[in-house]
């Protein structure tokens, strides 16, 4: 099997430590990680290259929410893979979320079930 | 009439002296000879005809009738014979005069015949004493008194006062010459009176033979009296030996043939007890009775006698022996002792009806609704005080509000009363006087049926509806707050976990990056690290459930948050080989936050899930049950699992904060919640669980129309 091209992951979350921790983990996976700590910086690197996969926190830098960076993700590339992180599980973002075709997880997240995921979600959008 | 016998005419052999003691001695053996008293006067008259006289005649007195009449007569013709007829009263004839006089006379010649009669009246008398007064010591004997003085005859005196005999009196009537000497007419009076002895003593015979004749027949008569008799009669001597039993007594006292030797005995026992009853009540002079338990031979069952007693006694005063008479009183003292144990029964009973009533009317005094008894004819027989304020029974009856209610509770009653219905709830629009206004009251009636399944009485029920639903919506409203509360603690909880779970989700990361970067010795410290991180991670998840930002309490539709709890947990449930069956009916909507049951059901399906790690069977199951009352319903909801179960000395403390049954992997915190959401929608939640079988919630809430 060739040695197939590392995935592009591009992950928004306003806490940095939070967001060492999860490009340190996503990297060890094999990822190529592009971190940002707000919705700016996000849109900042997605003009800059295309992502295979997009995860982002809910409640971002002051009112600003993951939804607006999923909004641009999508405009540029309505088939890129979005993962929505939350710590507040409610009903109507859910359902939102969902229709929009972003999957959700709720924090604090089980990690090998997060890391399965994103492997299973990044196989089938190259399908 | 005796008919004279006839007698061979004896010629006059010689003088008359010799005659006369010949004729003497063969008189007196002639009359010794008669049998009877009848025979006297023939004799009598032949042997008088005998002595030269030419006719005689013997009158007797009837004194029945007072009848005087010839008895028997010699040489006389019947026609002559019919002028001696007469009674005692005629005193106009000479011979009745004579009678009276008891003294014998000659009546002149002419006086009543051409011919001098020589009349000699008789009369019972005898110079001896009658062997009754002999024997009684009396002194006064008819035959005596009459002998010693002969006064007038006196019909009511001729009775004898110690032996009850009744005497007799005639006339001799002798026609004689009128040449007739002294020494015949003494020869004559001498023969008359000779032959009154003899007639006295047969009398005398024949009154014993009579009264013998009548003492037979009232002995036989006593005898049927006595046998005919159902109860015992024994008569005894004085000294308790019986003389005479009936047939009843015999069955008791005497040895029937081919007796057993138990009933030898029984009569044995019978006699010795009857023996001891004789002797104490023969102590007492009178008439006296006691109890008497006999055996009947016959049939061997004991029979209760009363014993009456009466003592007998000779004509001279000498008690003679006892006369028992025994009653039998088996069947009498058994209906007493019923009658006694039913008038016992009885009060026991009026007893119980006389508390039954008092608690009853306690009850209905403490009920706090209005209360109204009617009959079967729709008309009120009992209210209680509150009832009495609304259709009044004492002064204020004239009220016009009252008197509406009246109208208004006589259309209910009636309609209730004969409708097909046993039961009823109606609402019932009243005037209540102490507060003047119109109230809404729920009136519940049933019916009470008498033993001919007739309606007796109606109990009608009347709750203030108005009331009752300003309680309701109290209620509805601390729940509200209630809910609320529990939201408020749950936002702060939720705050707090949100809080905390960003530097936590950065030190969960950080431990997964850990290994392989740490020396062994570190392992066990590494160990510690991950296991209680992921600890207060479960914590946390669970704290962060209880807020919703969303939470609202309003009505909601909690089928559809089951459906919606079931789609969220399928693939988890299926992976895992769980069956979800689910059994939802028909529900009215519930009050309360939608988010919250959401939480309940989440919360019970994630541990059913848990307690099936090899799969299983969940059933959800919901019903609405209706009100009886019109009032009151709830909505039930089951969640029922085939897993591992709760240890028995946990199922009752699983609903306190920090009870896991799932050691590390819970946080012992999710039933709790469940319970603290379940009250506060003022409804409760029951648990039952058997290891290796399974749990099944069972959850019910209150539904108010």
């Amino acid at each position: 099997m060739a040695k197939a091209k590392k995935p592009e992951v591009l992950v928004v979350e306003d806490e940095a430590s939070v967001l060492l921790t999860y490009r340190m983990m996503l990297e060890e996976q094999g990822y190529i990680v592009s971190p940002a700590l707000s919705s700016q910086e996000a849109e900042a690197l997605l003009g800059k290259k295309r992502f295979d996969l997009v995860l982002c926190d809910l409640s971002l830098e002051q009112n600003h929410t993951g939804f607006e960076v999923f909004e641009r993700v999508r405009k540029r590339d309505p088939k890129v893979p979005c993962v929505m992180l939350t710590g507040y599980a409610n009903r109507e973002t859910t359902e939102r979320a969902e229709q929009a075709g972003i999957t959700v997880f709720f924090k604090p997240i089980e990690i090998d079930d997060f890391l399965q995921t994103l492997k299973t979600i990044l196989r089938n959008s190259h399908a | 009439m005796a008919t004279p016998l006839l007698r061979k005419q004896l010629p006059d052999p010689g003088g008359f002296v010799e005659r006369r003691k010949s004729v003497r001695d063969s008189t007196a053996l002639r009359l010794l000879s008669a049998e009877r008293s009848e025979e006297i006067f023939p004799i009598l008259l032949e042997e008088i005809l005998a002595l030269g006289f030419s006719r005689a005649l013997a009158l007797e007195v009837d004194f029945e009738s007072g009848a005087v009449r010839p008895v028997a007569a010699l040489k006389y013709q019947s026609s002559q014979l019919q002028k001696f007829q007469s009674t005692l009263w005629a005193s106009e004839n000479p011979l009745i005069s004579l009678l009276h006089g008891l003294k014998p006379a000659i009546v002149p010649a002419g006086a009543w015949e051409r011919e001098p009669l020589y009349c000699h009246p008789l009369i019972y008398r005898n110079r001896n004493q009658c062997w009754e007064a002999e024997r009684e010591r009396r002194r006064e004997c008819l035959a005596v008194q009459n002998f010693r003085s002969p006064q007038k005859l006196q019909l009511q005196e001729q009775v004898c006062a110690s032996c009850g005999m009744r005497a007799y009196a005639a006339m001799v009537v002798v026609q004689i010459s009128r040449d007739c000497t002294e020494g015949q007419l003494r020869h004559l009076r001498n023969l008359i009176e000779t032959a009154n002895r003899y007639l006295a003593r047969l009398f005398k015979v024949e009154h014993y033979y009579n009264r013998m004749r009548d003492m037979d027949v009232t002995i036989s008569q006593m005898h049927t009296v006595m046998q005919s008799m159902a109860d015992p009669v024994i008569l005894t001597d004085s000294h308790h030996r019986v003389i005479m039993l009936n047939k009843a007594a015999e069955r008791f006292f005497k040895l029937p043939e081919g007796v057993t030797e138990g009933g030898a005995r029984a009569v044995e026992l019978n006699n010795l007890y009857f023996s001891a009853a004789l002797s104490s009540m023969a102590v007492s002079g009178t008439e006296s009775h006691r109890d008497l338990t006999l055996v009947d031979v016959m049939e061997g069952e004991e029979v209760l006698f009363e014993a009456v007693c009466a003592p007998t006694f000779t004509s001279d005063g000498v008690r003679s022996g006892m006369v028992t008479v025994m009653r039998d009183v088996t069947d009498l003292r058994r209906a007493d002792q019923e009658v006694r144990s039913n008038l016992q029964k009885l009060r026991d009973a009026e007893e119980v009806v006389r508390q039954d009533r008092d608690r009853l009317n306690l009850v209905i005094e403490n009920v706090g609704d209005p209360i109204v008894v009617a009959d079967g004819a729709a008309k009120m027989v009992l209210l209680d005080p509150l009832a009495k304020e609304l259709f009044g029974m004492e002064d204020n009856t004239r009220h016009p509000a009252v008197v509406r209610n009246q109208a208004r509770l006589d259309a209910y009653l009636t309609a209730f009363t004969f409708s097909f219905a046993d039961s009823q709830n109606r609402p019932l629009r009243l005037h209540n006087p102490a507060s003047n206004s119109e109230i809404e009251y729920a009136a519940r009636s049933g019916k009470i049926y008498d033993a001919r399944g007739q309606v007796a009485y109606t109990v009608t029920v009347l709750r203030d509806l108005t009331a009752w639903k300003k309680v309701e919506q109290l209620q509805l409203e601390r729940r509200m707050l209630e809910v609320e509360k529990f939201a408020a603690t749950g936002r702060l909880a939720g705050t707090i976990a949100h809080e905390i779970n960003n530097p936590l989700e950065a030190i969960k990361n950080a431990i997964y990056l850990l290994p392989g970067k740490l020396k062994p010795p570190a392992h066990p410290v590494y160990d510690i690290l991950k296991s209680e991180t992921e600890r207060v991670t479960r914590i946390v998840r669970q704290m962060l459930g209880l807020y919703r930002n969303t939470d609202q309490v309003g009505p909601f539709d909690l089928n559809s948050v089951i459906d919606d709890t079931l789609t969220l947990f399928a693939r988890q449930l299926s992976t895992a080989s769980i069956e979800a069956d689910k059994q939802l009916g028909n529900l009215p909507p519930i009050v309360g936050s939608a988010d919250q049951f959401r939480q309940v059901l989440s919360n019970l399906v994630v541990n059913a899930r848990d307690s099936m790690a090899k799969g299983g069977r969940l059933v959800i199951r919901t019903r609405h049950l209706r009100a009886t009352d019109g009032l009151h319903g709830s909505v039930n909801i089951v969640v029922a699992d085939t897993g591992c179960g709760i240890p028995a000395d946990m199922v009752q403390s699983v609903f306190e904060p920090f009870v896991s049954t799932k050691g590390e992997k819970g946080t012992g915190l999710g039933l709790w919640i469940v319970k603290g959401i379940v009250e506060n929608h003022s409804g409760s939640i029951r648990v039952r669980s058997r290891q290796g079988k399974g749990t099944v919630f069972k959850l019910a809430f209150p539904i108010v129309r």
